[in-house]
């Protein structure tokens, strides 16, 4: 089946088979690997990216669902070479170790921030429920995504 | 990375589609949060999935008949960020918003819900609670019957094998009160309790549906509007018929969920 | 310029770990690559009679299907410690999960699809599921085999009198006269606690991309110890090390848990078999059937004097390790360092034991045995100090080792302050605060022989421009090697810290490090870094001494520059080019680690873990949260103080998981939860309301400016801290982890003469 989509603001069509998860889609067919996969059940969320500016787990989300849709991956997040302030943030915190949960955090993030450009530490909290990280203790993740809303409302 | 096995899909347009091709062997989804999961453990193994997100009569949630209506394909965010659900059922957005994780909120069904029938639904005990009915459609006719008839068991449905679930209808009742509290550890509710008054008549009845810690919801109403909550707690436990699993023994289920009735109980007063 | 060492420098990596663009081992990918799919048991014990690979062979785009019958002319056998852990399994299955095929497709679908077709026949064998069904008599036997020893330290097996047997290691300690120190002890207490099997969950699951062009294998995989690992290849395919090139690009995680070798040779095997580059990526399920971590029944017995001095201690160590070896011997040895406790003891006895079962195999993941111990050995302490009437603190205040103090007879003396960590600890939860009823505290302390054995070396190349390239085999797996190298590499030069770039872990280019684990990195590669520096530094003035003509002891080098008499300065590049007599060349420092001069003495350093936490519990549903976390790093010296605290906090918080959820739960022959969603790990509600990540800098270690590693510290005492905790909360001790809320609540309800 072909798919036409925004991939990162550039327009994708390609023929897919239609088992094919969107992640297996981004990192095998477009080389955007900076999607990451784990668990595969929609827990970990290192496989976060956003279709239509709502996140999906990539892993466990059909690739012909986001035909006709905007996707937009951790790839897609800095602007011409000057990072995001939600990965500025990230940076400064060492709101990472390993990294390999860091994109799905990203990606959560800026979709929380679309949402709710002032979270408390609370709704933060709540809202990164379906992410894992096994490195930080993620304190350091929370304090990044709270200084990233003050940094992008000041 | 496990794989999924070969499917093929359909995009169909109209429910009259839809019930043309549903089957055992080719399955409804919208989010697939369940589905897709099943597939790849080797649960299930479909011959096609037909896509429900491009038939339009089963998109959006509407004010009908003294009900809100809500279509099939409706996800757990969408309902409880729409205006008819935050006006008319303000208590259903925060059981919503409490369904797994924003990802599965914004991909999962409520209808998907109701028809995987996992024992640990937070969606099935409330919506019972509320006097929720559900319409199948197939190619026949269709029927409505009671989210509370549909349940059978766990993973056990009343939809048969041709009916496609249309929509899910929640009466609006002036001064019903509601809430659910659950207990959960892991990553689904070892109990989800369900609590809702409402008047009818002269009466008020208080109404306790209880998920997760048994194998089928259990459902007790007592026609008080300030019951006794332990005598009711002793009651949902006594008909609580809980198994052993990851969330708990039987044992540690029943008290857990007695503490948990009695907690949604006072919840319920203070509303 | 500033010294980069001390400093908290942001994180090297962080910006390309940010924008996606790091590059992991899952997302290498070659030209014309086949997928591997593995076909597993799904028998915990079996012989296998038939595997019918045909009808999966016959699926389009199915290149092979490659069984144990394949390996002609290969060494079918990997284990750095004992060879005993077929690549692919041989006439018969040890564990559900073990691999017994392996499909090779164009695409990874079409092998997944494959593999569901291969057939395999079994005849049951009798199961052993748990150490007590190993001890039991007549217990069927997992191997009556005598396998080869790679690691002579561990040849004891290979005794003339070894029989086959369940137990498959045996480490045993003893100093002083136990025995005569129980018969006049004022107070004995004993204590016997269970230590959960774990899961590290690294959360990029194992996974290798194998390619043998020319008679060479080259594999790019998510392995620790890539060093390691090529010794295993060389074995299997008999090539020499030069031949084999192993490369590990960031790992998404490691613990301990990547140590050794684990899909290597799978994905090795696939290469050599079809002559196409072989991709081989895991998933989580089956990331759960190739390493676990030991779960333990400890029983310690210890006697006190009446001034609640410690007489002696007798410990008993039993430890499910699993179908095979893999890293399991060690982990026991450790584990019977670990147990007995920094403190000052004068009698010891410890047995540690550890079992063949028909589970996952076990091996290393951070701690590394010592969690297992330390939780009997310091709920130990604080039933002492309640039997005795003294107060937690003081009872470890009066038994703690002091700097200098020996901890292992023959061993390195301790280099650490514990009395004053310990009262870090203490103030931070304001111990003597009284608390309310399902409120208490709990603190504990561990000393761990760190470090591993010391080999390593580095490399530092001054460019013709002056920029400096570091070369180092040491594994970047989020602890932040890349950064805290680099800053001491800066800091040795006095270059400023963007001038020096970081290549690491590829056999083929980068110099030999042993391992990246025991938390050795920052002391024992920071150390080979040091000396290379000065390597390159010594050389550099010489040339400067030959070129500019003034005698060497003339030169000087500081801050990046070389100067000589007459106020001429040099930068690094003046010099290299000088030298060479062109815009070329380089210089090359080289650096050597190794059980010698100030590494001579074993273990390299001790590695400390002070923690305490305070927690509530839940009156109703016996749910503990963790109101309050302290962490002492006693570090020596910190490199980079931000990547310390986080390797403290990411230790505690994997240690409050095992503390509080996490287990693997066999349910007969096979695991119970082999998956994120019933394995409960921490998540973002689980963090503490209160953390306090302290450091304790006196530089007392061996490693550069006074620094010691750091990384399994925080993990170690946590159980112990948490189940102190509870159980001061609770009035009752735990004898268990995890303390889930139902443990807990049938801790609160049971009945008293039940105890
Ligand atoms: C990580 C995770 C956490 C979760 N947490 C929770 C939780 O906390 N609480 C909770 O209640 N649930 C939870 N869920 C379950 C969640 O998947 C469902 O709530 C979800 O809404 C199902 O909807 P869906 O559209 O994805 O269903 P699908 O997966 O698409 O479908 C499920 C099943 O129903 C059938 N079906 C779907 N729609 C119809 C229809 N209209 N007519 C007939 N058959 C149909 C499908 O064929 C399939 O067999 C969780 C799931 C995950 C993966
Ligand atoms: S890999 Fe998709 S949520 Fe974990
Ligand atoms: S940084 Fe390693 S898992 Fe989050």
């Amino acid at each position: 089946m072909t798919i036409r989509t925004v991939v990162n603001g550039r327009p994708v069509t390609e023929p897919i088979p239609v088992r094919w998860t969107l992640a297996e889609f981004v990192r095998d067919r477009l080389g955007l690997t900076g999607t990451k996969l784990s668990c595969g059940m929609q827990v970990c969320g290192v496989c976060t990216v956003l279709v239509d500016g709502r996140p999906v787990s990539a892993c466990s989300y059909l690739a012909v669902d986001v035909d006709g849709c905007e996707v937009t991956t951790i790839e897609g997040l800095a602007d011409a070479g000057s990072l995001h302030p939600i990965q500025a943030a990230f940076v400064d915190h060492f709101a990472l170790q390993c990294g390999f949960c860091t994109p799905g955090f990203i990606m959560m993030a800026k979709s929380l921030l679309d949402e709710n450009p002032r979270p408390t530490r609370k709704d933060v909290v709540d809202y990164l429920d379906g992410n894992i990280c096994r490195c930080t203790g993620y304190q350091p993740i929370i304090d990044a995504i709270v200084d990233a809303s003050e940094r992008m409302t000041p | 990375m496990s794989v999924l096995p070969p499917f093929e899909l359909h995009r169909p347009t109209s429910i009259e589609e839809v019930v043309e091709l549903i089957s055992w062997d080719d399955l409804p989804y919208v989010g697939g949060t369940e589905l897709l999961l099943a597939m790849r453990a080797g649960l299930l193994n479909p011959r096609s999935l037909i896509d429900l997100k491009g038939v339009a009569e089963i998109t959006g949630v509407r004010a009908h008949n003294g009900a809100v209506r809500i279509g099939a394909a409706v996800t757990h965010q969408q309902a409880a960020t729409t205006e008819v659900i935050s006006e008319k059922l303000p208590e259903l957005p925060p059981v919503l918003l409490h369904v797994g994780n924003p990802r599965v909120r914004w991909s999962g069904t409520l209808a998907g819900n109701l028809c995987f029938a996992e024992p640990k639904s937070d969606v099935i005990p409330f919506l019972i609670a509320l006097d929720a009915t559900v319409t199948l459609v197939s190619a026949d006719g269709s029927r409505e019957m009671s989210v509370r008839e549909f349940i059978i068991g766990p993973y056990f449905t009343a939809r048969t094998e041709h009916e496609l679930l249309a929509w899910i209808d929640i009466p609006v009742v002036p001064g019903r009160r509601g809430t659910y509290l659950k207990y959960q550890v892991m990553e689904r509710p070892t109990v989800g309790v369900a609590a809702v008054r409402l008047d009818e008549g002269d009466s008020t009845i208080t109404r306790v549906v209880v998920g997760a810690a048994g194998e089928v919801p259990v459902v007790h109403d007592v026609d008080h509007a300030h019951p006794d909550r332990s005598a009711v707690a002793t009651a949902v436990v006594d008909a609580l018929e809980p198994i052993d699993d990851l969330t708990g023994s039987s044992d540690y289920k029943r008290h857990v969920t007695a503490v948990y009735v009695e907690r949604a109980l006072e919840k319920l007063e203070r509303m | 310029m500033t010294r980069s060492a001390g400093r908290s420098v942001p994180r090297s990596d962080a910006r390309a770990k940010v924008t996606g663009e790091a590059k992991y081992a899952v997302d290498a990918s070659r030209p014309e690559m086949l997928h591997a799919t593995i076909v597993r048991s799904d028998r915990a014990h079996a012989l296998i009679k038939d595997i019918d690979t045909a009808e999966a062979a016959a699926i389009p785009g199915v290149s092979a299907v490659i069984t144990s019958d394949d390996l002609d002319g290969l060494f079918p056998r990997f284990g750095h410690i004992v060879a005993d852990h077929p690549i692919l399994a041989i006439d018969r299955v040890r564990y559900y999960g073990e691999p017994v095929a392996m499909v090779l497709a164009a695409s990874r679908h079409t092998a997944a699809d494959a593999a569901r077709l291969v057939r395999v026949s079994y005849e049951g064998l009798p199961e052993v599921m748990s150490i007590a069904a190993a001890l039991e008599e007549g217990a069927p036997l997992l191997h009556e085999e005598r396998y080869d020893h790679g690691d002579e330290s561990f040849g004891e097996a290979m005794s003339d009198d070894w029989s086959p047997s369940n137990i498959a290691h045996e480490v045993c300690l003893e100093w002083g006269d136990v025995d005569a120190a129980f018969t006049d002890a004022t107070e004995i207490v004993e204590t016997t606690t269970h230590y959960p099997m774990l899961y590290a969950y690294a959360m990029e699951p194992y996974n290798a991309l194998a390619t043998f062009d020319e008679g060479a294998l080259e594999v790019i995989t998510t392995a620790q110890h890539p060093y390691q690992v090529r010794e295993d290849l060389a074995r299997i395919f008999d090539l020499p090390l030069a031949a084999v090139r192993v490369t590990s690009p960031f790992l998404g995680g490691g613990y301990g848990s990547k140590s050794y070798t684990k899909v290597e040779p799978l994905a090795a095997v696939g290469a050599w078999f079809s002559r196409r580059p072989v991709k081989l990526a895991l998933d989580v399920e089956e990331a759960i059937y190739t390493t676990r971590a030991d779960s333990a029944t400890v029983t310690v017995k210890s006697a006190f004097g009446a001034d609640g001095m410690l007489t002696a201690r007798d410990f008993q160590l039993d430890l499910d390790s699993g179908a095979y070896a893999d890293n399991g011997p060690l982990v026991l040895a450790k584990a019977v360092h670990r147990c007995f406790g920094p403190y000052r003891i004068p009698n010891l006895r410890v047995r540690g034991r550890s079992f063949y079962t028909n589970t996952t195999p076990a091996s290393s993941y951070r701690g590394f045995g010592a969690p297992q111990g330390n939780l009997a050995g310091e709920l130990n302490m604080d039933q002492a100090a309640e039997r005795l009437g003294i107060d937690p603190g003081e009872i470890r205040r009066r038994n703690l080792l002091l700097p200098g103090e020996e901890v292992l007879p023959g061993a390195r003396p301790l280099d650490a302050d514990l009395p004053a960590d310990l009262e870090m600890v203490l103030e931070s939860l304001d111990s003597s605060r009284p608390r309310g009823p399902l409120h208490g505290i709990g603190f504990g302390a561990s000393a761990s022989d760190a470090g591993a054995f010391p080999v390593s070396t580095a490399t530092i190349k001054v460019h013709a421009d002056g920029s400096v390239t570091l070369l180092t085999g040491s594994t970047e797996m989020g602890q932040g090697s890349q950064t805290a190298l680099a800053q001491i590499a800066a800091t040795e030069l006095g270059v400023p810290l963007g001038s020096v770039r970081v290549l690491q872990s590829d056999t083929a280019i980068t110099p030999y490090e042993r391992t990246t684990g025991a938390s050795r990195t920052t002391t024992l590669t920071g150390l080979a870094i040091q000396r290379a520096c000065a390597d390159a530094l010594e050389k550099m003035m010489a040339m400067v001494s030959e070129s500019r003509e003034v005698p060497v002891e003339d030169v000087k080098t500081s801050d990046g520059v070389i100067s000589i008499p007459g106020g001429g300065d040099l930068t690094f590049a003046e010099a290299v080019q000088d030298w060479f007599g062109s815009r070329a060349g380089e210089v090359t420092g080289v650096g050597i680690v190794r059980k010698a001069d100030s590494t001579a003495m074993l273990p390299p350093f001790w590695e400390i873990g002070m923690v305490g936490v305070e927690v509530s519990v839940d009156a109703e549903t016996g749910y503990v949260t963790v109101d309050h976390l302290a962490t002492v790093g006693d570090v020596g010296y910190a490199i980079n103080p931000a990547l310390v605290e986080g390797q403290d906090l990411g230790a505690a918080t994997q240690g409050l998981g095992a503390a509080l959820f996490e287990q693997l739960i066999y349910d007969g022959p096979q695991p119970l939860n082999p998956n994120v969603v019933d394995y409960r790990v921490p998540r973002s509600r689980d963090v503490p309301r209160t953390i306090d990540t302290m450091l304790a800098e006196r530089r007392d270690g061996v490693g550069p400016y006074g620094a010691k590693g750091s990384g399994e510290g925080a993990l170690n005492p946590i159980g112990g801290a948490v189940a102190a905790a509870v159980g001061r909360a609770i009035g009752r001790w735990p004898d268990r982890l995890p303390l889930t809320p139902e443990y807990v609540w049938r801790l609160m309800h049971m009945e008293t003469e039940a105890e």
